[in-house]
């Protein structure tokens, strides 16, 4: 158990920068997840805190000891492989063993520490059989087992859910989070789930090109993104882009927004997000009727399609040649049809100045 | 599934069972004749074992074969473990070059052999290596290389890199990667590719003809040195067991290695 | 940057294992292949004679002396009539195992075809003999059919050459024909025909287009030892099967002017890998 601290470290390919200039801590037992899209170079930090790629530049400490140069093998790190990498001549427990056989251990030693292994992970039963008997989810323990039962230091996790299918995904989530609870390794989870990130970490470090866009826990990521991309990637967004005036956000169709009462930006070119979810759709007759309600800043626009899923709806407003998401749970109202004109409501402190 | 009319598939079947019964004919006779009385192949047929017992009292057809198999044994082994080694570096590292050095493995196989086998005639004579069957050898090897390289690199591009970084990760030296997961897990194709190389060496006439010295002599050459000064019933039961043998080594190595990829 | 760093150690980390493999083909293949060379352009008989010089009369040789090309032309001829034959003859049958065969019985019989191609080739020659001569199998067997005396005797002669090599090297061609006709999506034959293509055009544009790197492959594996072979015309040939390869062969084995022989052998080689060059593009494809 130890806590990692990269700093400043680049890394590039020929003429492509995989890692540039990262610095970030993962404390000691906490689970964090790198989140970003393919080529975000998540997986090369990954593995330059594993020790299969160098970093060009800065420095990589874990517990204090700089192993920038240490080779892989002598890292003292447990690595969950995306395809789980299990070794196909080697049966369940001979997978488990190998890491504790290379370290010169032996007889009494190694059976107990497997035995204890594979009962964490409830795979006792299945210690003889070989990984091509076993199922996803099976292979995914084992995996796991393997990498753990050497106590690490750090665990490193490359996608490791995402051969699995939905449902299964869930279960081992939940799984993974008990057994890192129990073991109280330090995890670095590399993903680009953005759900399985929410659910499943203490912390997100959220990766664009080489760079970490945000870091911090899930909530705070969520709730007060600082950039376009952190709120569209985590999370659905509306992007509101305009001019700040002083007082108000004015669209480019000369419509003009309120900002929460706590905003204050500079004045100029300006960006608001907010949430399809905290999007309410009054239809336009019925505001009329109540003789509306100023509290909440509002759009008028039409809904152009409707998308069912189950709980909710999600309804795409046009207005002003701009499209917007709502999510409607179902229950409260009854559902809107496309073409209806309506006004889209929101809580001026559930705006994102991004 | 592609519909094909039951004339068509039937014609199919009965071409190529034509096909296969040009490649078969000849040696199903030539098993037949080295059971038959006649030495000129007459007929009617009348069985004999006769020139299987002959074989046994031919000494320089058994010597032959004693070199062919020795030959055969230290081309395998020589060829397995270099060729295997190169494979795993192709296979492992990049560098500049590296499809130049690939490409220097297809000279063996696509320079006719006569011109191999004349060059090096030539080279080991100039140089003092001379011949016999230590050139035989130093020729068959390099011949059976290419075969290995490319058998043991087939298995390889079906072995995930993952698995080596696993062992790394898990503190295993590269040394105890190898020997621990890598080679256990191509294990067939380096037996693929052992078989092969016997294969090559066993069954090669055209360097061994021109490297080989009277006492210092292959099967192949033997021979064929027997069929130019005329037929004997002895060379159709010497053929007829090489036959076999190949053929039953080759059956060994499909149940290690599928050359088609047939689904 | 760090590409090229990863490159030179990856050079480092390869060479001690590549090192032995590489050495042994030098020594083996790269090295007499360019002894050939100098020797071809020596006057005497071997370098350990003093007054050997260079010259380039052996190579004046091979164009003075009109037989030599004649063989060589002749050589090329039978590559050509052998590797078409095996196209005729193996592209059908590969064609057949792909398409029609399936599963268990296709395996087999695929093992079957390239099964004799891993036996010994001089024995699979020599059977023919058995077959082709004046009371051979062949000749007993049409008399007893035929209602009229027929003398029967290929044994010794240019079709017998041509028979013999075709026997050798079929194999080839139904192996890379196989496999580049297995590698055809069976939807392409379906789209094909589901367009309104008969079976003969879905064979002709799609099928055999596809196709034609395997029958390419095929052809360069079977002509290359062709023009070069002087074992199956020596044994099935007889007095008629002088070729270009046993002209070469008789330098080193009858007439001892190796000289002469490495210089045809380089003639040989340098045509050879012409027509490697030249079909290399395709070949490349296919890989």
């Amino acid at each position: 158990m130890a806590r990692v601290e990269v700093r400043n470290v680049s890394l590039t390919f020929g003429a492509h920068k995989a890692v540039d200039d990262v610095s970030i801590s993962f404390e000691d037992g906490g689970f964090y997840a790198l989140l970003g899209p393919s080529g975000s170079g998540k997986t090369t930090l990954l593995r330059m805190i594993a020790g299969f790629e160098f970093p060009d530049e800065g420095s990589i400490h874990i517990g204090g000891e700089a192993v920038e140069s240490v080779p892989v093998n002598k890292r003292r790190i447990g690595m969950v492989f995306q395809n789980y990498a299990l070794f196909p001549n080697m049966s369940v427990a001979g997978n488990v063993a190998f890491g504790l056989q290379v370290r010169g251990e032996k007889g009494e030693t190694v059976r107990r520490d497997v035995a204890d292994a594979l009962e964490l992970v409830q795979l006792g039963h299945l210690a003889d059989r070989r990984p091509h008997q076993l199922s996803g989810g099976q292979r995914q323990r084992v995996a796991l087992a393997r990498a753990i039962v050497t106590k690490p230091r750090v665990l490193l996790l490359d996608e490791p859910l995402s051969a699995l299918d939905k449902a299964l995904r869930t279960d081992m989530q939940v799984e993974l989070k008990r057994i890192q609870r129990e073991v109280g390794v330090t995890t670095i989870f590399v993903t680009h789930d953005q759900d399985e990130a929410l659910s499943i970490s203490d912390r997100i470090g959220i990766l664009n090109n080489g760079r970490i866009v945000q870091e911090g826990a899930p909530e705070e990521i969520y709730d007060r993104p600082k950039s376009e991309f952190a709120a569209t990637f985590l999370g659905d967004a509306n992007i509101f882009a305009g001019t700040f005036d002083g007082t108000r956000l004015r669209l480019q169709n000369g419509e003009a927004i309120d900002l929460p009462s706590d905003a204050r930006p500079a004045n100029g070119d300006l960006r608001l997000a907010i949430r399809p979810e905290r999007v309410r759709l009054v239809p336009s007759a019925a505001l009329a009727e109540s003789g509306s309600s100023q509290s909440s800043s509002h759009l008028a626009g039409t809904i152009t399609r409707r998308m069912f899923s189950g709980s909710q709806s999600t309804y795409l407003v046009e207005s002003g040649g701009q499209e917007y998401k709502a999510i409607v749970m179902r229950g409260n109202a009854g559902e809107l049809e496309v073409g209806t004109p309506v006004a889209m409501q929101w809580d001026r402190s559930d705006l994102i100045v991004l | 599934m592609i519909r094909t009319p039951a004339f068509l598939s039937g014609l199919g079947r009965f071409y190529i069972g034509l096909v296969l019964l040009f490649l078969y004919l000849p040696l199903a006779i030539m098993a037949a004749m080295s059971f038959n009385v006649s030495p000129f192949y007459q007929l009617p047929f009348e069985g004999t074992t006769e020139w299987y017992l002959a074989l046994s009292g031919n000494d320089s057809l058994i010597e032959a074969s004693l070199n062919s198999l020795k030959i055969a044994v230290l081309t395998t082994i020589i060829a397995t473990i270099l060729g295997t080694a190169a494979s795993l570096a192709l296979f492992r590292y990049d560098f500049a070059g590296k499809r130049v050095i690939q490409s220097l493995l297809f000279p063996p196989i696509a320079i006719p052999w006569l011109i191999s086998g004349t060059a090096m005639l030539i080279f080991f004579f100039g140089t003092g290596i001379g011949r016999g069957l230590h050139a035989i050898l130093l020729g068959h090897v390099a011949l059976a290389l290419p075969y290995v390289i490319i058998v043991v690199s087939a298995r390889l591009a079906t072995f995930s890199r993952d698995l080596e970084d696993a062992a790394a990760s898990l503190g295993a030296s590269s040394w105890q990667t190898t020997w621990k997961v890598t080679l256990p897990c191509i294990a067939p194709g380096i037996v693929a590719g052992a078989l092969f190389a016997f294969a090559v060496s066993f069954d090669q006439f055209v360097i061994s003809y021109f490297l080989a010295t009277p006492g210092q002599t292959t099967l192949p050459v033997e021979i064929y040195a027997a069929i130019r000064k005329g037929f004997t019933p002895e060379i159709n039961a010497v053929s007829t067991i090489i036959i076999l043998f190949s053929m039953g080594l080759m059956l060994v190595v499909s149940r290690f290695f599928r050359f088609g990829g047939s689904q | 940057m760090a590409a090229t760093m990863t490159q030179e150690n990856g050079l480092r980390k390869a060479f001690p294992l590549l090192l032995p493999a590489y050495a042994w083909l030098t020594l083996a293949i790269f090295l007499p292949l360019s002894a050939m060379v100098y020797f071809s352009l020596l006057t005497s008989m071997s370098p350990s004679e003093q007054s050997s010089s260079l010259t380039l009369e052996n190579y004046a040789a091979f164009f003075s002396d009109p037989l030599y090309v004649t063989l060589l032309l002749r050589s090329l001829r039978l590559g050509l009539v052998v590797t078409l034959i095996c196209i005729l003859v193996g592209f059908p049958a590969a064609y057949v195992l792909a398409k029609i065969f399936k599963g268990r019985a296709r395996e087999a019989i695929f093992l079957l075809v390239i099964l004799p191609f891993w036996s010994n080739s001089l024995v699979r020659v020599f059977s023919w003999s058995m077959v082709l001569r004046e009371g051979g199998i062949l000749d007993t067997a049409l008399n007893s059919i035929l209602p009229f005396e027929v003398t029967f005797d290929l044994m010794y002669s240019y079709p017998a050459v041509v028979i013999g090599l075709v026997h050798s090297y079929l194999p080839y061609m139904v192996l890379t024909c196989y496999l580049s006709l297995q590698a055809i999506d069976d939807a392409l034959i379906e789209a094909a025909r589901s367009l309104g293509a008969s079976r003969l055009t879905t064979l002709r544009r799609v099928v055999a287009p596809l196709a034609l790197p395997g029958v390419l492959a095929g052809s360069a594996l079977i002509f290359i030892p062709v023009v070069g072979s002087f074992m199956e015309p020596r044994i099935l040939g007889g007095r008629g099967g002088t070729l270009y390869g046993t002209v070469i062969e008789d330098q080193f084995t009858a007439v001892y002017n190796w000289p002469l022989g490495a210089a045809l052998s380089f003639i040989l080689l340098a045509v050879v890998l012409v027509i490697l060059l030249v079909s290399a593009p395709v070949l490349r494809k296919t890989a």
